[in-house]
């Protein structure tokens, strides 16, 4: 489903990413793990189109995405849960949730959609009306990822839902996804936190200083030292 | 660089002290004149607007106090040298005046704000001296365009020198860092405010001097306007035109935009602002570091091939 | 003595309301775009040209031709933001602003110097046949042409409003503002959203000019000093909060004709600016503006 090909990404002079190859099968649960700095986040923001890539190509479902902007690459099925989850603090939580259904597609089913992300997440309901900014951590990310789901995603991309969350809600959260999961959304997972990428993806790419060093299952990957360091640590 | 450059200024500088020896036509002078003003303003305003990266569009405030305190001295008697320096020395008090509420603004609050104070000063001093000011008929009878000449020559280059002198030591690359990274310079120890403070009060000083050197330029003005904002937007224009934050930028786009629009205005008339407006725009969106910039980009071509394929292109 | 200081302040809002229309436009593309567009006041001072010409040409009242001065502001729009600001408004801010305020000058002069050339530098108002009439209330005097100039600020500024709180795309367009790379990512075209609040900006710069035109005059050089009016109110009343902004004009009106009451009329720019320098010293984000962070 998505293919990348030898990328390399710059940022101005910087080149962060140096020839990454990774894939996507439709159905997949697939993570990218990696220490801080690797170039995860990266990754996932040149699949989406905030930066294009110097060399390589990117695909997706056949169609190429290297020259597409970012509203175009939601169109054609892939939606990002970006770093922090960046909701939009000065609105509530339904009109977020509305925002993300924002591409003519996902329009017309934006209430049948809605209905949907309610059910997986529950709490969401119960604040709907509620500003966005005074939400706490936990109920964000629930919103980050309910937002991109309103845009009825083939493939759903989350940068670090866990980070600065308590484990109890981290738990809750990966449960979700999972449910996203097994209801037909492809998903890419980038995380540091190894035990549960490897615990839910079938399979997962290792990126280290923006190079992909290894993918495999977590046993095939215990030999890499950073993957051991961030699975005791 | 540096040997190479000041062999440069001083052959300049000497031809430029000769020159009214040997060009007796006075509208030529003048335009000379006006040439050397336009530097040594821009070449002052550059030193907050480029080099410290405070875009002020209130710097017809000094230039117009230097004009109105040295006008009045002088007219009433006072030797001019001091009549100059005290028109330059009001303008820096306005400026340590203003200077520290005017830095708690950044980016274009410091520019509005400084804009809106230019027009209460133009406004005010339009209100206060609304008669114009002319030379008393000794001083018209006396009236010598060589001496006007050679302070606008001296100011131009005092200004030119002190910038070189400002940003070639410590302190202009304390500046350069407040300028790109404010917050990041302060945490590295660099005082700021200080840098911002004394940018702003050297810029004043020159800028003043000019208007001193206006006021004993002009036969008849009204005092209202050396207040006027085109002192203020002119000066950027020119320097951006230059180049920003270089020391040749200011000269080179003074020069150009005084020949251009002299040049403009003889051969297309009425039309001339119009296609000036143009060019600037032109300018500003394709040729944002400015003629300097453009300069050294022609000259990488020439002089310098291209390492093969290892110099990525950006995104 | 209170009712002709009632009446100077009545004046006062009237006018002010016409300073907040200018800064609304203006706040709405700099709020969004970043771009600091000096060349608002002459945007405004084409609109009231259209309607001038309008009406002596057609015989449209200028109320009426509101729409076609809104029109032909939106195609202007649409021409500047794809050849000039859209260049611009990829950069990052400080460059923006920079830039923005440059080519503005540019643009500034471009537009002056074009009108100036088509139109003469003669003044032009536009005189209909209620011009001189006015509703006398409480005994203050309320000319008619006034009246219905600040009816259709109310409604253009309320209008603008409910736009940006209520509507999708108006919502779409404050996502933005807050965080364009998040709203990219929903499926939102940033790029529209810049352009549709340029050019609604400079929509709203035409029918403040059309109202000028009404009220007062209009000439090829009165742009830089609606340019500051406009700039002024917007920062006194803050970015972010169209309403607010709006309020911040009227509160200028009323400052500039109380200081010309009290003081003279000479000083009424002065006290003006110098609230405005007052305010953006102690209250830097504005009188009623959204603190940023």
């Amino acid at each position: 489903m998505l293919e990348i090909k030898e990328v390399d990404t710059f940022y101005g002079d910087l080149q962060a990413l140096w020839g990454i190859s990774l894939e996507v099968k439709e159905g997949e649960f697939v993570s990218l793990i990696g220490p801080n700095g690797a170039g995860k986040t990266t990754t996932l923001r040149s699949i989406s189109g905030l930066l294009k890539p110097t060399s390589g190509s990117i695909t997706f479902m056949g169609h190429d995405l290297g020259k597409e902007a970012p509203d175009k690459i939601v169109d054609l099925g892939i939606s990002q849960v970006p770093e922090g989850g960046s909701v939009f603090a000065s609105m509530s939580v339904i009109e977020n949730l509305e925002l993300g259904a924002f591409i003519p597609r996902a329009r017309k089913d934006k209430n049948q959609t809605l209905e949907q992300v309610f059910e997986i997440f529950p709490r969401l309901e119960e604040r709907k009306d509620q500003r966005a900014g005074t939400l706490s951590g936990g109920e964000r990310q629930m919103l980050a990822i309910g937002r991109a789901l309103m845009s009825k995603p083939k493939l759903l991309m989350l940068d670090e839902p866990s980070f600065g969350l308590a484990p109890i809600l981290v738990e809750s959260i990966f449960k979700m996804v999972q449910k996203i999961n097994k209801q037909g959304v492809t998903i890419l997972l980038v995380e540091q936190n190894v035990v549960a990428a490897f615990e839910l993806s079938q399979r997962s790419y290792v990126l280290e200083n923006g190079r992909i060093v290894g993918q495999g299952t977590g046993e095939d990957l215990l030999s890499f030292e950073s993957v051991r360091q961030a699975y005791l640590g | 660089m540096k040997k190479k450059t000041i062999i440069i200024v001083t052959i300049i500088s000497l031809v430029l002290a000769f020159a009214p020896l040997f060009i007796k036509n006075t509208s030529t002078l003048t335009i000379l004149c006006n040439v050397l003003l336009y530097i040594a303003l821009a070449t002052s305003w550059n030193i907050l607007g480029g080099f410290a990266g405070q875009v002020s569009l209130g710097h017809s405030a000094f230039f117009g106090l230097g004009a109105l305190l040295t006008r009045i001295t002088w007219i009433a008697g006072v030797p001019l040298i001091f009549s100059l320096l005290l028109g330059a020395i009001v303008a820096v008090l306005f400026s340590l005046l203003i200077g520290s509420p005017a830095f708690k603004l950044k980016g274009a609050y410091f520019t509005i704000g400084t804009l809106a104070l230019g027009q209460v000063l133009f406004a005010t001093v339009g209100n206060i001296f609304s008669t114009s000011s002319t030379l008393p008929p000794e001083a018209l009878r006396n009236y010598d365009l060589t001496p006007r000449y050679y302070l606008f020559l001296v100011v131009a280059l005092l200004a030119f020198v002190t910038t070189y002198v400002l940003t070639s030591s410590r302190f202009g690359l304390g500046l350069k860092a407040v300028r790109e990274e404010e917050d990041a310079a302060e945490s590295l120890g660099v005082n700021a405010f200080k840098h911002k403070l004394l940018a702003l009060v050297v810029s004043a000083f020159f800028t003043g001097l000019a208007g001193g050197a206006f006021a004993y330029f002009h036969v008849g003005y009204y005092p209202q306007y050396p207040f006027s904002p085109v002192w203020s937007l002119d000066p950027q224009m020119m320097t951006f035109i230059g180049g920003t934050g270089t020391i040749i930028g200011p000269v080179i786009g003074a020069i150009f935009f005084v020949v251009l629009k002299q040049y403009m205005s003889l051969n297309f008339g009425e039309f001339h602002l119009l296609i000036f407006g143009t060019l600037f725009i032109l300018v500003v969106l394709f040729l944002p570091t400015g003629l300097v910039g453009l300069w050294s980009k022609v000259q990488k071509i020439k002089l310098f091939k291209p390492k093969a394929q290892e110099q990525k292109p950006n995104v | 003595m209170i009712q002709s200081l009632s009446q100077n302040l009545v004046y006062g809002i009237l006018i002010g309301a016409l300073y907040g229309l200018a800064a609304v436009g203006l706040s709405l593309v700099f709020g969004v775009t970043k771009l600091l567009n000096v060349s608002h006041g002459e945007l405004l001072m084409l609109g009231g040209y259209a309607s001038f010409w309008v009406f002596k040409l057609l015989g449209i009242d200028p109320f009426v031709s509101i729409p076609l001065t809104i029109l032909f502001l939106l195609l202007i729009g649409v021409l500047l933001y794809k050849v000039i600001f859209s260049r611009i408004v990829t950069f990052d801010i400080e460059n923006k602003i920079k830039n923005s305020l440059l080519v503005g000058f540019g643009l500034s002069i471009v537009l002056q110097n074009v009108v100036l050339l088509l139109w003469t530098a003669d003044h032009r108002s536009i005189k209909t046949s209620y011009s001189g009439q006015a509703l006398t209330m409480l005994g203050i005097r309320l000319p008619v042409v006034r009246l219905v100039s600040l009816g259709i600020t109310l409604i253009a500024v309320i209008g603008l409003h409910f736009f940006l709180k209520k509507t999708y795309f108006g919502k779409a367009i404050r996502a933005t503002v807050e965080n364009w790379e998040a709203a990219s990512l929903m499926g939102i075209n940033v790029h529209k959203v810049y352009l549709v609040s340029f050019i609604v900006g400079c929509a709203l710069a035409g029918v403040a000019g059309t109202l000028v035109t009404l009220s007062y005059s209009i000439d090829p050089s009165m742009g830089l000093e609606w340019t500051l009016k406009g700039l002024v109110v917007m920062v006194l009343g803050g970015l972010g909060n169209m309403i607010g902004t709006f309020v911040g004009g009227i509160i200028l009106g009323l400052t500039e004709s109380a200081t010309g009451f009290f003081i003279g009329g000479n000083y009424r720019e002065i006290a003006g600016l110098v609230l405005f320098i007052l305010v953006l010293i102690f209250k830097p984000q504005g009188l009623f503006g959204i603190k940023e962070k």
